[in-house]
């Protein structure tokens, strides 16, 4: 099922939080919205699952309307960051109560709710209390109190940040498996976007109740339009330098007597951000930096060294991401080479100079 | 020392306890002893106690004044709850700019005494034709202040996700109240029960001036009228604080565990 936004709005008085939105997710898609907190992006899926009023604007599913609907008949299901089961029901009592509510009878749910837990591996929890189960455990019961209802959207509010690391990796790969089984529309929320990347077929980057860009998790990596897209996918983060064209060059200001190569025609003396991803970095290429290693960071597979330029301890500090570092020291002097094509530049006003 | 200072604190802490429950025991045995032997400063067991009984049955209609504390205590306890704590739940749930200053108004009400609302009250229910019914005991504690506060101090705890799953589960606002919150919050309404429970069963001034007629007495009352015969006999009086004190213990261990848990607030 299809889920479009046009122009959405959503208002506390004179606050504007969502400031007109537009988007739109093609059916089976899994759409992540994300972005720093207080983006507005949680108030937006809550604007889609109805549990917040919208101010202006009109939100589709499927090709209605929807924006008076019911939130329980907009053919949607929810999982919430803190699951919100209810405490006093058991796990079957959970997973089957909106069908309960729905009037469906009882051998109908009981089918539905045996079938939902199978998926997830919950048949052996089925009589026991939420409190009695582990994080991961909720977090499954919260998922196939929303499969039962065998909805058209799934919204997914930040579902995994309860969880520890080592659970969450687990069950983002359970999200995934389950997306590719059910092929239903899903929307994610989340400010991780490590989550987003590994997800999503589609990110809605936003910030400040705005759309910063959308588009599969590559492109957005390799092709964002702003320095704040750019600098919120990927991690490490992207390395962001100032500098100014100088004769045909770029002139970086913040590593003094530095230069790189000028891929694009720019006009003499303006100011740009170059954007340098850490993972760049590669023996070979015309380009390169002169720099001082400060902190070496040892991965196994891969090595961080944050290094600055000189001796200039001031200077800005850069990530540097290779995979044949083990031999890197802090103090030590580091020639960094890359391929100027792949640095992006970034006007005065954030935006991408193509 | 610091073996003196946990000495002293025993002491101190045994002290404190024979102060609460002697007069405890004292009502015990005294319900098993003559009249004489109590104020002859007696305080052990007596053989009295059926006799005291045999009394208390013959002077008091005791069917009809149980039947009346316990219509009114349970009656006033259930419409308390349901009343008060609706409004609590609405207090805390429904966002508005006005909300904080009438509750900041309810909450200064709760300074007037009720011996300044005693003569208004009177003569409302006066002129309403209600005086000596039970609608004139019940209905003035109804809307509680401070049950009000109580619960949408408690409703703080209730989880608002809660609330938002249950609407995406199809609920409207008073299932959402009744399925959901009640049975979440049973502790705080276990807590709410044994205080309401005790407030209406031990109520006196309110039934004194309200009520006319012997049938319409409650224990509290009828207690109170045998302590002020001409020579009060302390062996029926201490009985009748027996059998009047019973059924509250009797809710207060039934509801002990979430009592505790709900004083001590949150959602279990």
């Amino acid at each position: 099922m299809s889920v479009t936004l046009k122009s959405l709005r959503k208002a506390y008085g004179a606050a504007e939080v969502i400031k007109g939105v537009d988007l739109e997710i093609t059916p089976g898609e899994f759409c992540v919205f994300v972005g720093p907190s207080g983006c507005g992006k949680s108030t937006l899926l809550r604007m889609i699952a109805g549990l917040e009023e919208i101010t202006g604007g009109d939100l589709v599913i499927g090709g209605k309307r929807m924006n008076e609907v019911d939130a329980a008949h907009r053919g949607i299901a929810m999982v919430f960051q803190s699951y919100a089961l209810y405490p006093h029901m058991t796990v079957r009592e959970n997973m089957g109560f909106a069908l309960k509510f729905a009037g469906d009878n009882p051998g109908t749910i009981a089918k539905k709710v045996d079938a939902a837990a199978a998926t997830l591996g919950l048949t052996k929890l089925m009589d026991r209390k939420p409190k009695d189960l582990s994080g991961g455990q909720r977090q499954r019961v919260a998922i196939g109190r929303a499969i039962v209802r065998n909805p058209k959207v799934f919204l997914f509010d930040e579902p995994l940040s309860n969880l520890d690391a080592e659970l969450r990796v687990h069950m983002r790969i359970e999200i995934a498996r389950l997306h590719q089984e059910l092929k239903t529309t899903i929307i994610y929320v989340t400010h991780d976007q490590v989550e987003a990347m590994t997800l999503a077929d589609k990110i809605v980057v936003l910030r400040d109740g705005r759309v910063e860009q959308v588009g599969a998790p590559l492109t957005l990596y390799d092709d964002p339009d702003n320095i704040f897209v750019a600098g919120f996918i990927g991690s490490p983060k992207m390395n962001f330098l100032k500098a100014r064209v100088q004769n045909g060059q770029l002139a970086l200001v913040d590593l003094p007597g530095q230069t790189l190569p000028l891929t694009q025609s720019l006009p003499e003396g303006s100011e740009v951000t170059v954007g340098l991803r850490p993972d760049i970095f590669k023996r070979g290429g015309t380009a390169h930096l002169d720099l001082t290693i400060e902190i070496v960071e040892q991965l196994g597979a891969e090595t961080y060294a944050y290094a600055r330029a000189g001796a200039d301890i001031d200077g800005q500090p850069l990530t540097i991401a290779v995979t044949e570092g083990r031999d890197l020291r802090p103090g030590q002097a580091l020639k960094v080479t890359f391929d100027p094509a792949r640095a992006l530049l970034f006007g005065k006003d954030g935006q991408r100079l193509r | 020392m610091n073996r003196l200072i946990s000495l002293l604190a025993q002491a101190g802490l045994w002290l404190a306890a024979f102060i609460s429950v002697f007069p405890f025991l004292w009502m015990i045995t005294g319900a098993t002893n003559t009249a004489n032997d109590i104020t002859g400063g007696r305080f052990l067991p007596g053989t009295n106690l059926l006799p005291n009984i045999a009394k208390f049955f013959e002077l008091v209609d005791a069917g009809q004044v149980f039947f009346n504390s316990f219509f009114v205590a349970i009656t006033g306890t259930a419409l308390t709850l349901i009343v008060s704590s609706l409004a609590g739940y609405g207090f805390e749930i429904f966002a508005s700019k006005t909300r904080d200053r009438v509750f900041a108004g309810l909450l200064l009400l709760l300074s007037v005494p009720f011996a300044a609302m005693m003569i208004p009250l009177f003569v409302m229910f006066s002129s309403a034709g209600l005086i000596n019914s039970y609608i004139a005991m019940i209905a003035p504690g109804i809307a509680s202040i401070f049950m009000i506060f109580y619960f949408r101090q408690n409703t703080k705890s209730f989880p608002h996700e809660l609330r938002d799953a249950a609407k995406l589960d199809g609920l409207k606002e008073w299932q959402i109240f009744w399925f959901i919150y009640i049975p979440v919050m049973r502790s705080t309404y276990a807590a709410a029960m044994i205080i309401l429970f005790m407030t209406n069963w031990n109520a006196y001034l309110w039934p004194l001036i309200v009520l006319q007629t012997n049938d319409m007495k409650t224990i509290t009352l009828t207690v109170a009228s045998l302590a002020t015969a001409y020579t009060p006999d302390y062996g029926l009086i201490m009985i009748a604080n027996v059998l009047a004190t019973l059924p509250t213990i009797l809710v207060f261990f039934l509801l002990q565990r979430r009592f505790v848990e709900g004083m001590l607030g949150g959602v279990k």
